[in-house]
């Protein structure tokens, strides 16, 4: 059947029309898009923020608010995770930009390893990091070691237990994702604009402020909210050196801890308020951040200056310098996961492979369901985020500008607040199934799918703009339904695009603990669910091994995303 | 919701065919544990017993555990309303069974009565703690102080020797200590009430104050203390149960333990969920961890037999003969006088519990800035 509303405007022809033969199918497929996003987005919100405002018994009351609002240890929590959030954006940010600028604009020996080089840190599972950064700085780390034992130092330097453990953690992992927005804004001003500028005597500091900076801004504030986001919801790696007053730790603490049902009422009034949080911020950024801006047309070819032999130097001294310090962690990860016994010795001094053996030979299981539960999740995003994309950008569906708010939206959503909202939405069983969905163990694939989706979406939407229209209407002119059209005319020449926008998916869900840690079913434990059970198990060596061969997965990934995505992500620079 | 319907009929009709399989066999062929026990102990023990299935009733268990500290594993039998999702509660205070057993949701524990009458029913003095209930709602399954760990190496360099409690408050400690706090942690819990019911309320608190003004660490669950002790981050670890450090020597670092005067020995609690999915493989478990073949299991991890009639012994280098080593020399908890002043009907009330960890919370973990200031 075919509803064939056509309400053919004048000069429409270019545009997508508002209603492009609808088939029925079609509507289906939109109904069900939005299904899902009602049933494993909107609705688990909806509940997090009715039990928060509600009592046990189910009675209206803003007491739990009132009791967070009025606790000075909340309060405190709240401060603490809003500065660290600003001061690893201000860091970032100052990392960031500065890497963006060199590898874009100048070119030095080794630019093109050091722009390979600098994302890798982003290939970091929660508490890996951290782990990674104790066994070098901590207390009795390889550096605090070397001082004491062979420079006299009375007292090891306390580089990690404290906030600006929490804060250098945090920015030497999340510095690349502030690159890459950088240079994704960057990569979309023309050099005619550059040109156009200097003509008129625009230069320097002034081009600075009149063409880069305001055309750089939307990047620039996704990114930001990016990191801020992450270090928000962040618990892991404040626990382990010891920071327990911060929103997100608060939140898991109370939350797994079942005794007191005081404080577990708080645990979800505090997601509560940390997803109220990231909404606001989404909102106050809404002016730059939308999907349709993650998109990248065309990246312009960059004249690279040249730089003199001494800045060459410095450029190359500045990199190693911060690559030093972001694979620290790795080098960490490696030697504790190969080193028996290590302890106040600069490296270990007896080497196993029975920590590989132990999580890869006697107990697949993490890393089988860590792949499986990937791939699966990538799978319904692709099956839900291709179709939203299109959507948005071929149809004129009303609700399809909510899609894409609630896909931003997604972005900003910290993985606690989401894991904490699906463990009060499912639990009771569905009207028609015996179990509820936290008992089984697709609601992993699920939300690490949901989590996941903003990636395939941007992907998709990015090689989508550059299909022309008219492909698809010649083949539409010549008798080809809109299906079949989507088939053989635009299918392949996005799915670059779109496997690009999985793999980065694949990555991301790889390495995803926040959620997965609450919704975790015995028996089906991925990976980071695996380091965290092992390092929480006091089997810190099994911890390392897991999360070693998890980022060595992650590097494949993303070396297979360089080679796929070519010259248009430039290897993502150019 | 097309696939839903799917997924709903076929997870039904794996259920049917679960269920129908399992019916037919000895015990079934799943078994799913929630315990503080660390995976030291726990990994083990689940293999042993799914060989012993194997071998028993050629049954090819899956085991699993969810590794929960006993606070948190408590309140989730207590959240599950009698739906548990696991089989087995293993671990912790006997208090904190006295309660699940009231609410209704355990089961009573079925092993032969010979078996049950070799436990003896309480050990230490003044005050008795009782090693099962005498109403069979759960038994005792090896028995572990909670003491303290440390680092020789670095006591060395500080120049501090620790024999008892009162050593943790010297200040030449100061940042070195590594706790978990009692509201994570059952270890931590009940050493907090031995030092309460020692020196009384008002004295227990300026204690416990004291030992966090030496703290450097408030972990985030009990396991990270041996951890963090072993790796050389902290000097010193409080109320570490002794196979987690024992564990520590197995996996080759250089700690040592000590077990202070009147610290809490616990029985390992362990008792079948009411409306376990898998009884009688739950049921099955219990008898086989008091078996000898379990009890000689255990012993070789650095906790000791639940009756007087086994003892820590193995062949030379063995082992059972390094834990002997390890915790100075003992065999049995029964060949020696077990000091203890833990009274269960005080401190396993809940009102005390809430007490306590509040207290704590307000008074030592908000502050402790603070208090490592003064």
């Amino acid at each position: 059947m075919t509803l064939n509303v056509k309400t053919d405007k004048a000069g429409a022809a270019n545009k997508p029309r508002i209603w492009p033969d609808v088939h029925a199918g079609g509507l289906v497929g939109y109904a069900l898009l939005w299904a899902f996003f009602i049933v494993f987005l909107i609705y688990p919100l909806i509940r997090l923020f009715y039990d928060s405002f509600t009592t046990d018994e189910g009675i209206f009351t803003l007491a739990n608010f009132h009791s967070f609002f009025t606790d000075a240890f909340y309060l405190r929590s709240l401060m603490n995770s809003m500065l660290l959030g600003v001061g690893t954006v201000i860091t970032t940010s100052i990392i960031g930009i500065a890497v963006a600028f060199l590898l874009l604009r100048y070119d030095f020996p080794g630019r093109r390893l050091f722009s390979y080089l600098t994302i890798i840190p982003m290939i970091m599972p929660p508490l890996v990091g951290v782990m990674g950064f104790v066994f070098i700085l901590g207390r009795a780390g390889t550096v605090n070691v070397i001082l004491q034992d062979y420079c006299g130092f009375q007292q090891p330097v306390n580089f990690m237990y404290g906030i600006h453990g929490v804060l250098l953690v945090e920015t030497l992992h999340l510095f690349p994702l502030m690159t890459l927005s950088i240079v994704d804004a960057m990569g979309k001003i023309s050099p005619s604009l550059d040109e156009a500028a200097e003509s008129v005597g625009s230069r320097g500091f002034r081009k600075f402020f009149d063409i880069t900076f305001p055309l750089t801004t939307p990047g620039y504030v996704t990114g930001a909210l990016l990191v801020f986001i992450w270090t928000f919801a962040d618990f892991a790696t404040p626990l382990v050196v010891g920071i327990d007053d911060l929103l997100a730790s608060q939140a898991y603490l109370n939350i797994v801890q079942f005794v007191d049902r005081r404080l577990f009422k708080m645990g979800i009034v505090i997601s509560a308020i940390m997803v109220i949080l990231a909404i606001l911020f989404l909102i106050i950024a809404k002016k730059y951040v939308s999907i349709k801006d993650y998109s990248s047309l065309s990246y312009t070819q960059i004249e690279r200056k040249r730089l003199s032999p001494p800045l060459q130097a410095g450029a190359v001294a500045f990199l190693t310098f911060i690559l030093v310090f972001a694979f620290i962690p790795y080098f960490g990860i490696a030697l504790d996961s190969f080193g028996k016994g290590w302890a106040l010795t600069p490296i270990p001094v007896k080497y196993t492979l029975q920590y590989f053996e132990r999580v890869s030979v006697e107990t697949p299981k993490f890393i089988l369901n860590s792949l499986l539960y990937s791939a699966i999740s990538v799978m319904i995003c692709i099956a839900v985020g291709v179709p939203v994309a299109w959507a948005m950008l071929r149809t004129r569906l009303p609700g399809r500008e909510v899609l894409d708010s609630l896909t931003t939206l997604i972005l900003a959503l910290p993985g606690t607040g989401i894991g904490i909202a699906y463990m009060r939405a499912f639990r009771e069983p569905f009207p028609f199934m015996s179990i509820a969905l936290i008992g089984l163990w697709v609601v992993i694939p699920i939300v690490l799918a949901v989590r996941r989706l903003p990636y395939t979406v941007r992907g998709t939407f990015a090689s989508l703009l550059i299909v022309h229209r008219s492909f698809e209407e010649a083949a539409e002119s010549v008798g080809a339904t809109k299906m079949k059209t989507f088939r053989d005319v635009t299918l392949p020449l996005i799915w670059k695009g779109v496997l690009t926008g999985s793999l980065y998916s694949f990555i991301l869900a790889l390495q995803e603990a926040s959620a997965t840690l609450l919704l975790v079913v015995p028996g089906h434990e991925m990976m980071t669910v695996g380091i965290f059970n092992f390092y929480i198990g006091g089997s810190v060596n099994e911890a390392a091994a897991l999360g070693f061969i998890l980022i060595i997965l992650g590097a494949a990934c993303l070396f297979l995303i360089n080679r796929l995505a070519g010259s248009k992500m430039g290897g993502v620079f150019g | 919701m097309k696939r839903f319907a799917l997924f709903a009929a076929i997870s039904v009709a794996v259920f049917f065919c679960l269920a129908g399989i399992s019916s037919a066999q000895a015990i079934e062929n799943e078994f799913y544990l929630i315990t503080p026990v660390s995976k030291d102990v726990h990994d083990p023990v689940l293999k042993a017993f799914a060989a012993y299935a194997k071998k028993r009733w050629n049954v090819d268990l899956k085991t699993s555990a969810m590794p929960q500290g006993t606070p948190v594993a408590y309140g989730q039998i207590l959240e599950w309303k009698g739906k548990p999702r696991a089989d087995v509660f293993w671990g912790g205070e006997g208090t904190l069974f006295d309660n699940l057993a009231r609410e209704g949701l355990l089961e009573k524990v079925q092993v032969p009565d010979k078996m049950w009458n070799e436990i003896p029913a309480e050990i230490g003095k003044p005050v008795g703690l009782p090693l099962k209930d005498p109403k069979k709602f759960w038994v005792g399954t090896m028995l572990e102080p909670y003491g303290i760990i440390y680092q020789p190496k670095l006591l060395k360099r500080l120049g501090v020797e620790i024999k008892d409690w009162d050593d943790l408050l010297n200040p030449k400690l100061k940042g070195q200590i590594a706790q978990c706090t009692p509201d994570r942690s059952s270890s931590s819990h009940a050493s907090y009430e031995v030092i309460l019911q020692t020196y009384g309320w008002e004295k227990g608190w300026e204690w416990l104050k004291k030992l966090a003004a030496n703290t450097g660490i408030f972990t985030a669950r009990s396991r990270d203390v041996p951890n963090v002790v072993s790796k050389g981050e902290f000097a010193v670890g409080f109320a570490v149960p002794s196979y987690m450090a024992f564990a520590e020597v197995l996996n080759g670092y250089d700690v040592k333990y000590v077990f202070p005067k009147n610290a809490y020995v616990t029985p390992e609690p362990m008792a079948v969920l009411k409306g376990a999915p898998h009884p009688k493989a739950a049921h099955a478990f219990i008898e086989f961890l008091l078996s000898e073949e379990g009890q000689k299991l255990v012993s070789a991890m650095g906790v000791y037999p639940i009756t007087p009639k086994y003892k820590v012994q193995g062949a030379p280098g063995s082992n059972q003969e390094k834990a002997v080593a390890f915790t100075g020399g003992m065999r049995s908890f029964f060949d020696i006088p077990v000091g203890n002043v833990y009274n269960a009907d005080t401190a396993g009330q809940k009102k005390r519990i809430e007490e306590v960890n509040s207290y704590f919370r307000k008074e030592i973990a908000e502050k402790h800035k603070e208090i490592i200031k003064k």
